[in-house]
């Protein structure tokens, strides 16, 4: 079954052409084209991925990120017309998980669309512990103790390469190339603010981290240095 | 040491409060003034007590020495006995003891006398005959008559030295001949008024020189207040705090520098706003155009790399079309990109994210991005770096790209000869050059290089497809740096980019670590230096 992507976009000619790529890709692709409602779109669709733009009529892309965001962890990815390090690093702060700056090429937006879909190559049937957090890997759970946490596909990844490889230091380019699937130059601010993202979920104190740790001039690691 | 750190200090002080200055001048050149009334007013009051006493003690010693003299001439003392009698009664009666105000007599044979008598000649107990020089006899000796006197200092009861006058008269004493009556005054009496006065002018100038400085300290305060606050909103207004002005009172000199200043603090604040206002439309201008450009460049391209995908169905007129549109799209892209950046840096916009890293690693990236290029124009690119890693806080993105730059228009210039590309480093710095041998620039070139959409030359024909805008975005770069961006070149003998950065921020450097012109070329150079 064809996996099914939302495009958001104000532009028609753009969220049309966008249309016409994905299609030639064998995506389903549904289309909505303001901020106000896509979250109700959204609903009713269920895509498995959602493209959107930041700057949107009745409420941004950033907005609209963060009401999806706060419903499920479905793959979000961001068209932005700017490569300022604010707006960049604002909408993966509110959730989403990857970006692409207009304009792009097309192969780089379906390459970055397949990463997202990309089903995760794991060791089955097996639960992995992180301190206190058990990870479920088949049912894509962590819990610490008995209380669920709700981490996003995205999230979930990059814990489960950190805890995998306890002892290992992860640089950076390492995690965009096993979590997000790059294998060219890409943007670490990625790393760095979903690694935020991730600390404030699993850990207890988010500026004190314990789980997900910064080694320093390298990247990060799973558990106490 | 800690006197010359309190000179210091003091100067320091001197220097940096108008205040002192004032207050410190003002008593100076007072004390100098009242040193000279005083020293005047001393002068006459003693000169003025002394003639007067003087002049006292030459009347008492007339009517001594008539006195004595007239008790000679009408004695009827035949005997030596008795005329010594006399003398020891008459003599002694001109002597007084008053410590501050005595007088001493001594009565003295006339040397050579012919006289046979010889009287014993009274002589008060206390008088030191010393004081009465030789000198001093001979003209009294020489008077006919007349009294003679002569400053003199003798040693009071109190073992002090007093000024005192000397009187001398020459006498006749009846069968005795020819003396001399000679009386000693002390003078201390008025010294010690003179002192009194002394002391009373020294401290009555100090009074007035104190009050002088109170009053100096006082007025400049005054007056230094209102500067002093000036010059205090001055320095908040630098910092900022543009809302900050001075209280304006009365209609005074000081009153209007305040108005004048406020008014200044006004004009000020307004052309500032005005200018935030203006660059933040800048920038919002720049943010507005990247959006409403972008989105349909995004559709153009896509719809371009489409139809170019599908390029081998076309008719051969529409296929050229579809490859010309989508390497002119890529284009467009790029000369966007860079149109955009510029902007950004004019807008101030721009912060480098510097970081720790090699720069060979960098420079390698850049060479790595452009070598298919230069293989294509057949240039070959030596590479000359330092062994091991060249480490640099540098922002890697934008020294790639600025590298990148300088080899592309090394290539596009260097007619498929070789380019070389240098690493260099010292303790406070790293360096990348990049040089062709191809044709060069004149001097006037080399002048307007780093101009935006500036070209060597119009009518060559563009194969490298840049935007114009490539330099001056490095230019840009290395400012962001703190770095130096410098060009060496020759007509027909090449060109030779030398960028030179601090290696960690803030560091200080006087000379690059690679020569410009590199060896091997001709030593003539024009240098134009971004610092």
């Amino acid at each position: 079954m064809p996996h099914s992507i939302l495009v958001v976009d104000d532009d028609n000619a753009l969220r049309e052409m966008v249309g016409i790529v994905l299609e030639s890709e064998g995506f389903e692709v549904d289309y909505h084209d303001a901020g106000s409602g896509a979250l109700e779109k959204f609903n009713e669709v269920k895509p498995d991925l959602v493209l959107l733009d930041v700057m949107l009529p009745g409420m941004d892309g950033i907005a609209v990120c963060e009401q999806i965001r706060a419903e499920c962890g479905t793959p979000i990815i961001m068209l932005t017309a700017k490569t300022e390090s604010e707006d960049v690093v604002r909408g993966l702060e509110a959730g989403a998980d990857d970006y692409v700056v207009k304009p792009f090429e097309p192969a780089v937006l379906i390459a970055r669309i397949k990463a997202r879909l990309r089903p995760l190559a794991e060791p089955e049937g097996e639960i992995i512990t992180i301190g206190p957090l058990t990870l479920d890997i088949v049912g894509h759970e962590v819990r610490r103790g008995s209380e669920k946490l709700s981490l996003t596909p995205l999230e979930f990844n990059l814990l489960l390469t950190l805890a995998l490889k306890p002892k290992q230091v992860f640089t950076r380019e390492m995690l965009l190339e096993t979590v997000w699937g790059y294998h060219y130059k890409a943007d670490t601010r990625l790393v760095n603010v979903h690694v935020q993202r991730l600390r404030s979920k699993v850990e207890e104190d988010p500026d004190n981290p314990k789980i997900v740790t910064t080694v320093r001039g390298i990247g990060y690691k799973a558990g106490q240095s | 040491m800690k006197i010359r750190a309190a000179i210091r200090w003091a100067l320091g002080l001197f220097r940096q409060f108008l205040q002192v200055r004032a207050v410190f001048s003002t008593v100076v050149l007072s004390g100098v003034s009242l040193l000279i009334i005083g020293g005047f007013l001393s002068y006459s009051i003693g000169n003025g007590l002394y003639t007067t006493r003087v002049d006292q003690v030459l009347n008492e010693s007339e009517k001594g020495v008539v006195e004595v003299q007239n008790s000679f001439s009408a004695a009827t003392v035949s005997d030596e006995v008795s005329m010594q009698t006399l003398l020891n009664s008459v003599i002694p009666k001109l002597e007084s003891t008053d410590s501050n105000n005595s007088r001493q007599v001594a009565l003295l044979r006339t040397p050579g006398g012919t006289s046979t008598q010889v009287l014993q000649s009274p002589i008060s107990a206390d008088l030191d005959t010393g004081l009465i020089t030789p000198d001093f006899r001979d003209r009294v000796r020489a008077s006919q008559g007349k009294l003679i006197y002569q400053p003199i200092s003798i040693v009071g009861d109190d073992g002090f030295n007093h000024p005192g006058v000397v009187v001398g008269a020459p006498i006749d004493i009846p069968l005795a001949g020819a003396y001399e009556l000679y009386l000693v005054f002390d003078l201390n009496n008025e010294q010690q008024t003179l002192d009194f006065v002394q002391r009373t002018l020294v401290f009555a100038g100090i009074v007035l020189l104190l009050i002088i400085g109170a009053i100096t300290y006082f007025v400049t305060n005054w007056l230094v207040r209102p500067v002093q606050e000036a010059a205090l909103v001055s320095e908040q207004i630098a910092e900022g705090d543009l809302e900050r002005r001075l209280p304006e009172r009365g209609e005074d000199v000081i009153a209007k520098l305040a108005h004048s200043f406020n008014r200044m603090a006004d004009s000020l604040q307004k052309q500032i706003t005005k200018l935030a206002s203006v660059s933040k439309m800048q920038q919002r201008f720049v943010s507005d155009v990247s959006h409403e450009l972008r989105t349909p460049l995004t559709t153009i391209k896509l719809a371009g790399e489409v139809i170019f995908a599908s390029r081998e169905t076309l008719q051969p007129a529409a296929r050229r079309s579809a490859e010309l549109m989508h390497d002119q799209i890529d284009r467009f892209q790029v000369l966007l990109n860079d149109l955009l950046e510029i902007s950004r840096y004019d807008a101030g916009a721009v912060a480098a994210e510097l970081e720790v890293q090699d720069l060979n690693g960098v420079v390698g990236m850049a060479i790595v991005g452009l070598e298919p290029l230069a293989r294509s124009k057949g240039s070959e690119i030596q590479i000359s770096i330092p062994a091991g890693e060249v480490d640099a806080e540098i922002d890697g993105r934008r020294i790639e790209r600025l590298v990148r730059n300088l080899l592309a228009n090394a290539i596009e210039h260097g007619e498929g000869k070789p380019i070389q590309v240098a690493v260099g480093v010292n303790d406070t710095a790293v360096a990348v050059s990049v040089t062709d041998s191809g044709i060069g620039m004149t001097r006037a070139e080399v002048d307007r290089v780093f101009d935006r959409f500036w070209r060597a030359d119009p009518a060559r024909k563009r194969t490298t497809g840049g935007t114009g805008l490539g330099l001056a975005i490095s230019l840009e770069d290395t400012h962001l740096h703190s770095g130096w961006l410098q060009v060496w070149a020759k007509p027909n003998e090449g060109a030779s980019f030398r960028l030179t950065l601090p290696r960690r921020r803030g560091m200080v450097f006087t000379q690059s670590p690679l020569p410009l012109p590199p060896k091997g070329k001709t030593k003539t150079k024009k240098e134009v230096t971004a610092k």
